[in-house]
């Protein structure tokens, strides 16, 4: 409850009553009790201190001349608008016929003649709580409206079915419509030309207004409920001045990069000349300062390409065309467009890719800039001679592409500012390799542009090894396929190269990755699992059991046999003594649903 | 068969002018005609009968685009390869610039030892088609 709300310590109690002894024995009650007081010896009276004093309560008598206590009840009703004044009948008579009929007319409450003290101060008490509630219910209603009222957003609250029920002032004001047409349950398609669930489901819509602009809007929206009733609040905020800051910034920069690659399309050009010996024959000193100063303002250059990028991106500006793409392919193409930079520096790319299903959906152009950045990377922070490998292969639900370099790597306190602004190792290391410090940073807002990630680890043996990683496209023909759990490299190598023809396979290193697969893309048609290095046979048996039905599982590996097979009701299969045509016959009689052959389980 | 000889490039900055002086006259051996801007090179295209041109985007009084779509019109320049020179862009405003009916776009900052071949590959690919 906000401060500035009091609750009332005194009311002002209005007793009507024609006799006067009786009035004044009641008057001097409410005084003892320790409220205030006025006076009416009539009906009429009554209702005239009403209209002119307020009173908080009145107490009524029922019997008066003229106009009697239900008359003055009835008027109360009829003209204290909104406001609540309870009135309390009092009488001497006998049987509780004609307090009903009070009741009826509009009184709250009743005392019995002669009033005791002891009652009326309780029931006072009680009308002071309730009218206490009701002024600080009144004044918080109050200052909703009043902040509601004054915001400049637009809020508007509908029904479930979209009929506008409220609008504050900036609503009726951007929409143009008057309390009557709020009166009228428009629907929000007939106010905003929206529908609601058009409004909710977006942070950011254009409205066509009355007035015939067309404006961005960000909506904010909320749902809450009286009863079984739904309501929906729905706040919108004028976007025009963002976005006219935001197309001057476009126009700024636009302007500005073209200002800035006119001089040092000279400069570079001169300088290129120059070091080409167009200018003539340099000592080898000029030679090696030109080359000095050509490098730094190509690095120049990128730095003005990669704060562009930058400004796009940060700014959600920069148009992505997501394609459904293979991703082998354009692997191949990056290497293809970096493998002279490579040759230049005596390093040597290779190739090796895991799996056969690459399709992903993502900006090809914007992955080759990804893909040119790690390579260039790799490239430049390995030694003579060595070679970068790039390794893709499918992961579960993703499709992962490694980079790995033989270089130096990543220190580990690094790593976590890896990919952010200006994070190079250390900035001599920025200027020994003409880095501009926003590459990985540019990567990373990429490739999460795109519903990827990337990530950096040390590699296995040394080296770098940068991976990004983007959700697969699971097509409907892949449908068919093997989960290969397992360790063992050699295996893993193996059931890939047996089962190519046959289906496709997914490989998971762990039971976790399993599970994880499995979630994604549905039970396997079937399970070919080593429990080797996996911990307790048993317990790997049993959290198998968990993630796939156990006709669908078949265990393999040296370490065990087919009668600890059978213990936990499944087949097995030594894939280091069967050939293979008969580990493919298998699969292929388990794929088209025949159950599996005994025999073949025993060799 | 028809040798690549006469360049017409249109540049307003004369430090870029000088650039590809360098580049396509001395060391690319080209005959140049080298051009100020759009106007410039409308008047001395039916003299110079250039096979290819080089048009700088950004051009105060004419832009590139203008002056593409006039010379266009000429009858000498039926068949002549129009590459574009602007400094690097986004893929949009690239695929814009191609829609006016170049024939290519060379990026600056541009390498002056490579402009030479690249500028005869976009001969090679151009001439004689009108898109």
């Amino acid at each position: 409850m906000p401060s500035f709300i009091q609750s009332k310590e005194m009311l002002r109690v209005l007793v009507a009553d024609d006799i006067d002894s009786s009035r004044q024995e009641l008057v001097a009650m409410v005084r003892d009790i320790g409220h205030e007081v006025l006076e009416a010896p009539s009906g009429e009276v009554a209702l005239h201190l009403i209209d002119s004093d307020c009173p908080d309560v009145i107490l009524l008598d029922l019997l008066m001349p003229r106009m009697d206590g239900f008359q003055v009840a009835q008027e109360v009703r009829k003209r204290v608008n909104g406001k609540w004044l309870p009135v309390i009948v009092f009488s001497s008579l006998e049987g509780d016929e004609h307090f009903a009929k009070a009741l009826q007319s509009g009184a709250a409450d009743y005392l019995v003649k002669p009033v005791k003290p002891i009652i009326l101060r309780a029931k006072l008490r009680q009308y002071q709580r309730i009218l206490s509630m009701q002024s600080k219910m009144g004044l918080l209603a109050q200052r909703q409206h009043a902040i509601n009222e004054h915001i400049a957003d637009a809020v508007i609250t509908t029904d479930e079915q979209g009929r506008v029920s409220e609008l504050n002032r900036a609503a009726r004001n951007i929409f143009q419509v008057n309390d009557a047409q709020v009166n009228m349950r428009l629907s929000v398609m007939d106010l905003i030309g929206k529908t609601l669930k058009q409004l909710m489901s977006r942070a950011e819509i254009e409205i066509i207004l009355p007035d015939g602009r067309t404006v961005w809007f960000s909506v904010a929206h909320n749902s809450w409920a009286i009863g079984l009733q739904v309501f929906f609040t729905i706040s919108l905020h004028d976007l025009s001045e963002v976005k006219r800051i935001e197309r001057m910034k476009d126009e700024f920069l636009a302007t500005v990069s073209h200002e800035l690659r006119t001089p040092l399309t000279s400069i570079l050009g001169a300088l290129g000349l120059l070091a080409a010996g167009a200018g003539g024959p340099m000592p080898p000193a000029a030679v090696e300062l030109a080359q000095v100063a050509k490098r730094n303002g190509d690095r120049l250059s990128r730095l003005i390409d990669d704060v562009l990028d930058l400004t796009k991106l940060e700014g959600n500006r920069m148009p992505l065309h997501l394609r459904t793409m293979d991703l082998r392919l354009l692997t191949e193409e990056a290497i293809s467009a970096n493998a002279s930079y490579a040759q230049r520096t005596g390093v040597r790319i290779e190739l090796q890719c895991v799996g056969h299903l690459f399709q992903v959906k993502l900006d090809p152009d914007r992955f080759l800039q990804v893909m040119a950045n790690l390579l260039s990377n790799a490239i430049k922070h390995s030694p003579k001679d060595a070679v970068v490998r790039v390794v893709l292969e499918t992961h579960g639900p993703s499709l992962k592409v490694h980079v790995m370099d033989q270089g130096p790597g990543i220190d580990k306190d690094f790593r976590k500012n890896l990919f952010e602004k200006f994070s190079q190792a250390d900035s001599s290391d920025r200027r020994a390799m003409g880095g501009t410090g926003l590459g990985l940073y540019i990567c990373r807002m990429l490739v999460e542009k795109m519903n990827g990630t990337v990530s950096a680890d040390p590699g296995v043996t040394g080296g770098a090894t940068f991976t990004v990683s983007f959700p697969r496209i699971v097509t409907p023909d892949e449908r068919t396929w093997v989960l290969c759990i397992a360790q063992d490299r050699q295996l893993q190598e193996r059931v890939l190269e047996w089962l190519s023809d046959v289906a496709k396979v997914e490989l998971a290193s762990s039971l976790e990755t399993a599970a994880e697969i499995v979630l994604h893309l549905g039970a396997p048609s079937f399970v070919l699992a080593d429990p080797q290095a996996q911990g307790p046979a048993d317990q790997f048996c049993t959290k198998l059991l968990r993630i796939v039905a156990n006709d669908r599982i078949l265990l393999t590996g040296g370490a065990l046999d087919a009668g600890f097979a059978a213990r936990h009701g499944l087949q097995w299969l030594s894939l280091s003594i069967t050939p293979r045509h008969e580990f493919v016959t298998q699969v292929r009689a388990l794929l088209s649903g025949s159950p599996m052959d005994q025999q073949h389980g025993k060799i | 068969m028809e040798k690549f000889e006469r360049v017409m490039c249109v540049e307003d900055d004369p430090d870029i002018r000088l650039i590809l002086d360098f580049s396509i006259g001395r060391m690319g051996g080209f005959s140049l005609c080298l051009c100020s801007g759009g106007q410039e090179a409308l008047d001395k295209v039916e003299g110079f009968r250039p096979q290819l041109v080089l048009l700088d985007v950004m051009m105060p009084e004419m832009s590139g685009p203008q002056t593409l779509t006039k010379l266009k019109e000429l009858p000498t320049m039926r068949g002549v390869p129009i590459v574009f020179l602007t400094a690097k862009s986004m893929q949009e405003e690239m695929e814009e610039l191609l829609a006016f009916g170049a024939t290519g776009i060379i990026v600056k900052p541009f390498d002056p030892m490579t402009l030479p071949d690249n500028i005869r590959i976009y001969w090679e690919h151009g001439r004689g088609t009108d898109t």
